[in-house]
C-alpha cells in the first residue's frame, strides 16, 4: 500500500505557509478557516533607489508594471539627515492619521499589509482614508505586502498574541527594508546615501523592542517634535490615547458600561434589545429617539445617562426601560448653552462631578411634573436606554472654541483643554487639548472626535484645521459644506482628463456620417426652446410642441445628453457618482460635473447645436398620450427664456410666431395634465422658499424675496414629470430588476396624528389621511377666509409629516411599493436633470440601452452595485438640500444684519416655555422663549390639549397654535453656535 | 478579516488573498496508483482541495446504471459512468450526511454532485476510445476529501490520472482548471478593472463569477466548459485564454506525474525481468 503522505521533496514546500483563523458567522456559527499562503520574492520594495526589485517586478494581466513609488531622495529631518522612509504601525495611524494627510510633511510612507489589515479591523473610515492616501500621487504612500514576501513573513509563535505577532511583523519589515536597500545600493555601486527606515509607533513595548533590535523607531509625538510647525501638528494627534495612563486612576465612571457584543447580539436576536439609529431632537439636546424595526413609533431616550455616550447618527442598541420610567416627549426647549454655560473644561480632571448637573436634573423634574396629564400629547411613551453602540458614525465636526470654557490667561504655548461647541446643536461639546487655544478663539475649527470614555462627561477630540474667522463668508461657506459632507474640492486631474480634447471648441460634427451621429435623429429643424430661472447656465432641458395634421400635437422634451460625455466607470463618472448632485448655495454652485460639460458642452444653450436625449409624445387635445418615443438626437435651441420672459411672451397677444404658439400649446396642455394629476390625488405641498437678492458685484445680500410661481414654472414642471414617468416605465420594462427609480412611500398614519389633532382642536377641520387623494382634498378644505396664508401654513406643516422620497433599484421592491405618493404616480424616476443629478445620468444610460442605442455597462446590471449608488445619492441629495437651506439661512441672516423689521408671522408649534413662529415673508421660523418676553421669566400655564400657552406675571399674553402674531425681527450672533441668527421678538399677539 | 482582492489592485500587482498573482495556479500535487485494489487510482491536491479517484473497468456491464444491463450489452461502445461523493468533513462545516460539501444546503449539494458526475462522464465518453470496449462500462469514482474550490477541475484531473493508471486508452489528457474574474473594483476610477483570474479558491475569496474549463490537452481542444454564473460575453475570451493557459500548466504537471510513474513501473519490470 502506497502512502498518501505528501513527499517531503515538494519543491514548493518552503514558501507555502497557511493562515489559520477562526471566525464566527452572522448566524453565530464558529468556523475555522484554513487558507494557503504563497510566499513570494517578487514583491517589490518600490523604492526608486532599488535596482534589484525593478528587474523582477511583476506585471498585471495587461503587462503593465506599476511604477515605483518611494522617492529617490526622501526628505530628511533633524534626526534623519540622510532622508527617511516612514513605516507607521497601526497605533500610529489610529492616533495621528490627520498628520499623515498633511501637505507639509509625511512623505514617502510605507504602509505594511499587516498594518492595513489591522487598521481595517479597527476603523473602516480611517482605513478608507489611508487607501485614499495611497492613491494620491504626490504623497508617495506605498502598500508593501509584507505578509506575502518570503523574507518578511512572520509565523505566529505558540502563545504569542496576535498583536505581538503583528508588531514583530512590522519590525521584521522595517529591518528587511533597511538591509534590502543597503544591499541594493551596494550592488548597484551608486554613491547614494541609504535613507533611514523609521518605524513610528505609539506602543511603548514595540518601541523598546525595536530599539533593542537596533532599528530607528520613535513615537508620533517624538517624531513630530522634530518637524517645523510642531505645535500645530502636535494638536492633531489623537487625544484619547495620549493621556490614558493618567486618567484612568482618578476617573470615576460617569456612564454605565456597554454590554458585551455577544450579549447585545443575543438580545437583539431574542427581541429583548433593539438596534437603530440614535437621533437627537433639535429642540432638546437631552432627548433622543431611536427608531427600531420592532415598533411603529420611535423609542424615547431621555437624559445623558440613558443616551450613554451615543452621538446623533450612531447605530445603537437599546433596552426598553420599565414602564414606571416611561415619559412623554418633552414640551420644553432645552438647550445645552443655557444649562451648562459656565463649565470649565479643565475642571473635569478633578472628576468629581456627576453626569447630570444639578440644573439639568431640575429641568428634567419639571418635565415629569408637566407630563402627568392624560391627553395624547402627554401620554407617557416607552423610553429606553442605550446599552451599546454597534457603529459610530462620527465624522469631522465644525464648531468654535467656547471662550468661557477656559482661563484665557495662559502663558505661551502651554497645552490646555478647551471646549469646542459644534455648529450642529445635536452634537455635544467636544473636549479638546490644544497648544494654540489663543489663536483659535473666534475661528471656525474642524475637529474629530477620538473617543468618549466612561469617565468623561464629554467626548474627547483633536484639532484638524482652522477654516478662518467666524462669520466670514469663506469660513462659513466651507463650514456648511463640511457639515453637510459636500465634496467641494476642485476636480482632480484624472477627472479633467476625461473631458473631450477639443474643450470649449467641441461641436456637433458637421458630417452626418460621423460616428457621433450614429443612431441619432436630426431634430435641428424643430422649434425648441428652454425655460429656466434667470441666469441659469446649466440648461438641462428644452421643449417643443407642434401641431400634427390629425389634430393632435407632437410634444418633445429634450434633455442634455450627458451620458454621451460621461462614460461609465471612468474617473469623471466615479467623481460624479460620489458627488451625486450639484449643490446650490446662495452665491455658489458646487458642480457635480466639471464646468466645461455642465455649463457648456452639455448645456442646451440657444443658437448652437447640441446632443440631446429626446422624449417625443403624440398628445391629443385633451392631453391624452397617444404614443411615446425615445431617441438620441441633435437639436438647436431657438431661445433660452427665463420663466418671466416666457410668461410675458405667451401673454403678449401680438406675438404670433410658431415658437410662441408652440409655447401656448405647451401651456394649454400642461394645465390639463396638471388637472389630471390633481384628480388622481397628487399633493400640492408647500415649502417655504425664498430667494436672496444679492448685489451683482459683491454678491452681498441685499434683500430677501419669496419665490414667485408663474404658469410657466408649472408648464416646465408638468412636462418634466411626464418625461420622468414615461422613462421610468420604459426602463422598468427593459430592466425589471435593475431600473433606477424613485419612490415616495405613503407616510404612516401616525405621522399625521398630531397635525390632524391640532387642526381638529383649533379649527375643527378633519384631516383624512387614508390616501394621498384624501389628504389633498382635506388640505384643500383647510382654509381660513380671513387669512389666505393659513392654507399654505397647513401645507408646510403637512409636508413635514411626509416621508422623504428616495431612489431605489427596482429589484429591491415589489411593484406596488414603487408608487410615488406625492405625485400620485405608479412609477417615477429622475431623467430630466443629468447635468446636476447622478440618478438622471444612470437613467439615461439605462434608457439608451433600453432603446438599443448602446450596450448597458456591466455595473448597471448589478443590483448590489445599483443599491450602493442609490444609497449614496439618497444621502447626497438630502445633504445638498440641507446645505442649500443652511446657506439661505446664513444669507437671510446677513441680509437682515443691522436691520430691525416688524413682520407678520404664524405660530407653528407651542412648547411649555416658548413657541415657534413662522414668518412667511422671509421663509424663516424662529423660536421665542418665555424668558425672551420678559425678565424674570414670566409665569405661564401650558394647556397641551388646547395648544395654548397663557403667560401671566409681568407680561400677559395668550399664545395659541396657528395664531397670527407680529414679531420684530432682528439679528443676533448666537453665542452658542457662533452663527448669526435671526432673533424674533413678540410685538403683538 | 483580511483585505479583499479589490484592495490588491492598489499595487497594480493584483495579489490575491492567498498571495498568488492572477495567473498562478495553486500548488498542484498528484500521485498515481495509490490504491492497489483498484484498476486505476490517483490522489490529487489542488491547494487545499483534495480528491481521491478510483477507476474500475473497463468491465462487464453491471446491472442498473447506464440504462440497464440488456441495453448495455447491445452497445457498440463502452459506457463511462462517474460517481462522486463529497465527504461530510470536506467543507468548513461538518455535514451530517456524507453528501454535504462546500456551500449551500443539502439540495444544492446533491445538484453539485450530479452536475460533476454528468460532466465527468460526458467528458471522458468523448475522450476515451470507447469503441475498443463494446458491451462494457468504465466507472470513475471520485471522493472529495477536502473542498476548497475548483472541485470539478480537481475531479477531472484526478480522473485522467486514474484512467491512465487503469490503462484505458484515451485520445489525450483531460486537464482542467477554473478561471474567473475579479469583482469589479468597488472603487472605480481604475478604468474597467475586472481582470481574469486563474484557479479559484473556495468561498470567502471575494472572487466573483467563476466557471470551470477543461482542455483536451496538447491540441488545445476545449472539451468541457462549464459556466457557473453569468458572465458578460466580452469577458469570456479573456477568461478562456487564461483557463487554457492554466490547463497547459496542469497538463505539464500531470504529465510529469505520469512519466515518473512510468519510469517506476518500467524500472520494476526491468528489475523483475533481470531476476
Amino acid at each position: 500500500m502506497t502512502s498518501l503522505k505528501r513527499s517531503t521533496a515538494d519543491p514548493y514546500a518552503t514558501n507555502i505557509s497557511s493562515k489559520v483563523f477562526v471566525r464566527s458567522t452572522k448566524s453565530g456559527k464558529v468556523q475555522k478557516i484554513v487558507r494557503e499562503l504563497y510566499l513570494r520574492q517578487d514583491i517589490p520594495c518600490s523604492s526608486r533607489l532599488c535596482s534589484i526589485c525593478l528587474t523582477n517586478a511583476p506585471a498585471d494581466a495587461n503587462g503593465f508594471i506599476a511604477p515605483f513609488i518611494l522617492s529617490e531622495k526622501p526628505a530628511g529631518t533633524g534626526n534623519f539627515p540622510t532622508g527617511h522612509y516612514l513605516v507607521p504601525d497601526t497605533n500610529a495611524l489610529l492616533n495621528g492619521l490627520d498628520l499623515f494627510e498633511q501637505k507639509t510633511g509625511f512623505y514617502d510612507v510605507i504602509i505594511l499589509q499587516t498594518v492595513l489589515e489591522e487598521l481595517r479591523n479597527r476603523s473602516l473610515p480611517l482605513y478608507n482614508r489611508v487607501i485614499g492616501l495611497t492613491k494620491s500621487e504626490d504623497k508617495h504612500f506605498y502598500v508593501f505586502f509584507n505578509d506575502f514576501r518570503l523574507e518578511t513573513y512572520v509565523v505566529r509563535e505558540h502563545g504569542e498574541t496576535i498583536n505581538d505577532r503583528n508588531d514583530r511583523a512590522v519590525r521584521r519589515a522595517v529591518s528587511w527594508y533597511g538591509e534590502h536597500l543597503q544591499h541594493s545600493l551596494k550592488t548597484s555601486n551608486k554613491a547614494k546615501q541609504c535613507p533611514a527606515i523609521v518605524m513610528l509607533s505609539d506602543d511603548k513595548d514595540n518601541l523598546r523592542k525595536a530599539k533593542a533590535e537596533k532599528l530607528s523607531a520613535c513615537s508620533l509625538s517624538e517624531y513630530v517634535s522634530g518637524l517645523e510647525d510642531a505645535n500645530r501638528l502636535l494638536d492633531m494627534i489623537n487625544a484619547s490615547r495620549q493621556e490614558q495612563g493618567s486618567r484612568t486612576t482618578i476617573g470615576q465612571q460617569l456612564y454605565p458600561d456597554y454590554f458585551s457584543l455577544s450579549r447585545m447580539m443575543t438580545g437583539i436576536r431574542a427581541g429583548t434589545l433593539h438596534q437603530g439609529i440614535f437621533n437627537v431632537s433639535p429642540y432638546n439636546y437631552l432627548e433622543g429617539t431611536v427608531h427600531v424595526p420592532a415598533f411603529d413609533k420611535s423609542l424615547l431616550i431621555l437624559g445623558r445617562e440613558n443616551s450613554n455616550r451615543a452621538i446623533s447618527g450612531d447605530v445603537v442598541v437599546v433596552e426598553v426601560l420599565p414602564k414606571a420610567q416611561w415619559k412623554a416627549p418633552s414640551t420644553k426647549i432645552i438647550e445645552e448653552d443655557t444649562l451648562n454655560k459656565n463649565e470649565n473644561a479643565e475642571t473635569e480632571e478633578g472628576a468629581t462631578e456627576a453626569v447630570v448637573s444639578e440644573q439639568e436634573r431640575r429641568a428634567l423634574q419639571e418635565e415629569v411634573k408637566k407630563t402627568h396629564g392624560n391627553n395624547i400629547e402627554g401620554r407617557p411613551q416607552p423610553t429606553a436606554r442605550v446599552v451599546g453602540v454597534t457603529k459610530r458614525n462620527w465624522r469631522q465636526y465644525v464648531g468654535h472654541i467656547d471662550s468661557s470654557s477656559t482661563s484665557v490667561a495662559t502663558q505661551g504655548r502651554r497645552q490646555q483643554t478647551v471646549f469646542l461647541i459644534p455648529m450642529d446643536k445635536r452634537i455635544p461639546k467636544i473636549r479638546l487639548r490644544t497648544r494654540q487655544a489663543e489663536a483659535l478663539f473666534g475661528k471656525r475649527v474642524l475637529v474629530t472626535i477620538d473617543s468618549w470614555d466612561q469617565e468623561s462627561r464629554y467626548p474627547i477630540g483633536h484639532f484638524v484645521r482652522s477654516l478662518g474667522d467666524l462669520e466670514t463668508k469663506g469660513a462659513e461657506t466651507e463650514a456648511l459644506l463640511l457639515e453637510h459632507d459636500v465634496q467641494y474640492r476642485p476636480f482632480p486631474k484624472g477627472v479633467l482628463d476625461c473631458l473631450p480634447q477639443e474643450g470649449h471648441d467641441w461641436s456637433v460634427p458637421a458630417s452626418l456620417d460621423d460616428l457621433g451621429w450614429k443612431g441619432r435623429r436630426d431634430l435641428r429643424d424643430l422649434l425648441v426652446c428652454s425655460i429656466d430661472p434667470v441666469g441659469c447656465q446649466d440648461i438641462d432641458d428644452a421643449l417643443h410642441a407642434r401641431p400634427l395634421p390629425n389634430g393632435n400635437f407632437e410634444i418633445g422634451v429634450h434633455i442634455a445628453d450627458v451620458s454621451h460625455f460621461v462614460k461609465p466607470n471612468n474617473a469623471m463618472d466615479a467623481e460624479a457618482s460620489i458627488r451625486g448632485t450639484t449643490v446650490y448655495l446662495v452665491d455658489k454652485r458646487i458642480d457635480m460635473l466639471p464646468m466645461l460639460l455642465g455649463t457648456d458642452l452639455c448645456s442646451l444653450k440657444p443658437y448652437v447645436e447640441r446632443y440631446a436625449f429626446s422624449v417625443l409624445w403624440e398628445i391629443s387635445k385633451d392631453a391624452e398620450i397617444i404614443n411615446s418615443a425615445f431617441t438620441k438626437s441633435v437639436i438647436r435651441s431657438r431661445e433660452a427664456f427665463s420663466y418671466e420672459q416666457a410668461q410675458l411672451r405667451i401673454d403678449d397677444r401680438a406675438q404670433k410666431d410658431d415658437l410662441t404658439q408652440g409655447m401656448r400649446t405647451l401651456l394649454m396642455l400642461s394645465k390639463k395634465l396638471k388637472q389630471k394629476r390633481m384628480e388622481a390625488g397628487a399633493l400640492n405641498l408647500a415649502s417655504p422658499e425664498v430667494r436672496v437678492q444679492t448685489e451683482s458685484e459683491t454678491s452681498d445680500p441685499v434683500d430677501v424675496k419669496t419665490k414667485e410661481l408663474l404658469d410657466t414654472n408649472s408648464l416646465v414642471e408638468e412636462f418634466m414629470l411626464l418625461a420622468n414617468i414615461s422613462v421610468a416605465g420604459k426602463n422598468y420594462e427593459a430592466f425589471p430588476q435593475t431600473a433606477l427609480l424613485r419612490r415616495h412611500a405613503a407616510p404612516p398614519k401616525s405621522n399625521f396624528e398630531e397635525l390632524a389633532n391640532q387642526l381638529k382642536v383649533k379649527r375643527g377641520f378633519s384631516l383624512r389621511t387614508e390616501s394621498s387623494k384624501a389628504v389633498a382634498e382635506s388640505l384643500d378644505r383647510c382654509t381660513d377666509p380671513k387669512e389666505p396664508f393659513f392654507n399654505t401654513l397647513v401645507r408646510i406643516m403637512a409636508t413635514r409629516c411626509m416621508m422623504s422620497a428616495e431612489y431605489f433599484c427596482s429589484g429591491t421592491q415589489s411593484y406596488p411599493e414603487f408608487r410615488h405618493y406625492g405625485l400620485a404616480s405608479e412609477i417615477y424616476t429622475h431623467f430630466t436633470s443629468p447635468i446636476r443629478r447622478y440618478a438622471d445620468l444612470v437613467a439615461h444610460r439605462q434608457l439608451a440601452a433600453a432603446i438599443e442605442y448602446e450596450q448597458l455597462d456591466i455595473s448597471l446590471y448589478s443590483k448590489a452595485r445599483l443599491e450602493e449608488v442609490c444609497k449614496n445619492i439618497n444621502v447626497r441629495h438630502r445633504n445638498a438640500q440641507m446645505a442649500g437651506r443652511a446657506s439661505i439661512e446664513y444669507y437671510v441672516g446677513q441680509a437682515l444684519k443691522g436691520r430691525v423689521v416688524d413682520e407678520e408671522g404664524f405660530v407653528m408649534k407651542v412648547f411649555s416655555n416658548g413657541f415657534v413662529v413662522f414668518v412667511p415673508r422671509f421663509g424663516i421660523e424662529g423660536l421665542i422663549r418665555l424668558r425672551d418676553l420678559a425678565t424674570p421669566e414670566p409665569e405661564s400655564i401650558f394647556d397641551a390639549e388646547e395648544y395654548v400657552l397663557r403667560v401671566s406675571g409681568s407680561i400677559k399674553v395668550k399664545v395659541e397654535l396657528f395664531q397670527k402674531v407680529v414679531v420684530r425681527i432682528s439679528d443676533v450672533k448666537e453665542e452658542f453656535t457662533g452663527k448669526r441668527k435671526i432673533k424674533l421678538d413678540l410685538v403683538k399677539s | 478579516m483580511p483585505l479583499d482582492t479589490s484592495t490588491y489592485h492598489l499595487s497594480h500587482a493584483l495579489l490575491r488573498l492567498d498571495g498568488r498573482r492572477w495567473n498562478e495556479l495553486r500548488r498542484l500535487h498528484a500521485q498515481i496508483s495509490t490504491q492497489a485494489s483498484a484498476d486505476g487510482s490517483s490522489y490529487l491536491e489542488m491547494g487545499n482541495t483534495k480528491v481521491i479517484c478510483t477507476v474500475s473497468g473497463p468491465g462487464e456491464v453491471r446491472g442498473g446504471g447506464g440504462g440497464g444491463r440488456k441495453e448495455g450489452l447491445e452497445r457498440e461502445n463502452a459506457i463511462v459512468n462517474a460517481e462522486v461523493s463529497i465527504a461530510g468533513f470536506s467543507g468548513v462545516e461538518r455535514r451530517k450526511k456524507g453528501i454535504g460539501g462546500g456551500g449551500g444546503g443539502g439540495k444544492g449539494d446533491r445538484r453539485t454532485m450530479e452536475k460533476i458526475q454528468n460532466v465527468i462522464a460526458a467528458a471522458f465518453t468523448d475522450i476515451v476510445f470507447t469503441h475498443l470496449y463494446p458491451h462494457s462500462t468504465i466507472v470513475i469514482t471520485v471522493h472529495i476529501l477536502s473542498s476548497d474550490g475548483s472541485i470539478l477541475a480537481a475531479s477531472l484531473n484526478a480522473a485522467t490520472l486514474a484512467l491512465i493508471d487503469a490503462g484505458v486508452p484515451m485520445k489525450d489528457y483531460v486537464v482542467a482548471c477554473t478561471s474567473g474574474l475579479t469583482p469589479p473594483a468597488a472603487d472605480i476610477g481604475e478604468g474597467d478593472a475586472s481582470d481574469p483570474l486563474l484557479d479559484l479558491r473556495g468561498g470567502g475569496g471575494g472572487e466573483l463569477r467563476f466557471w470551470g474549463g477543461g482542455g483536451g490537452g496538447g491540441g488545445e481542444r476545449v472539451c468541457v466548459c462549464v459556466m457557473e454564473s453569468r458572465v458578460r460575453v466580452e469577458r469570456v475570451e479573456g477568461m478562456l485564454a487564461v483557463g487554457v493557459d492554466g490547463c497547459k500548466q496542469v497538463r505539464e504537471i500531470l504529465d510529469g506525474v505520469v512519466r515518473a510513474q512510468g519510469r517506476r513501473v518500467v524500472g520494476s519490470v526491468v528489475r523483475q525481468g533481470g531476476r
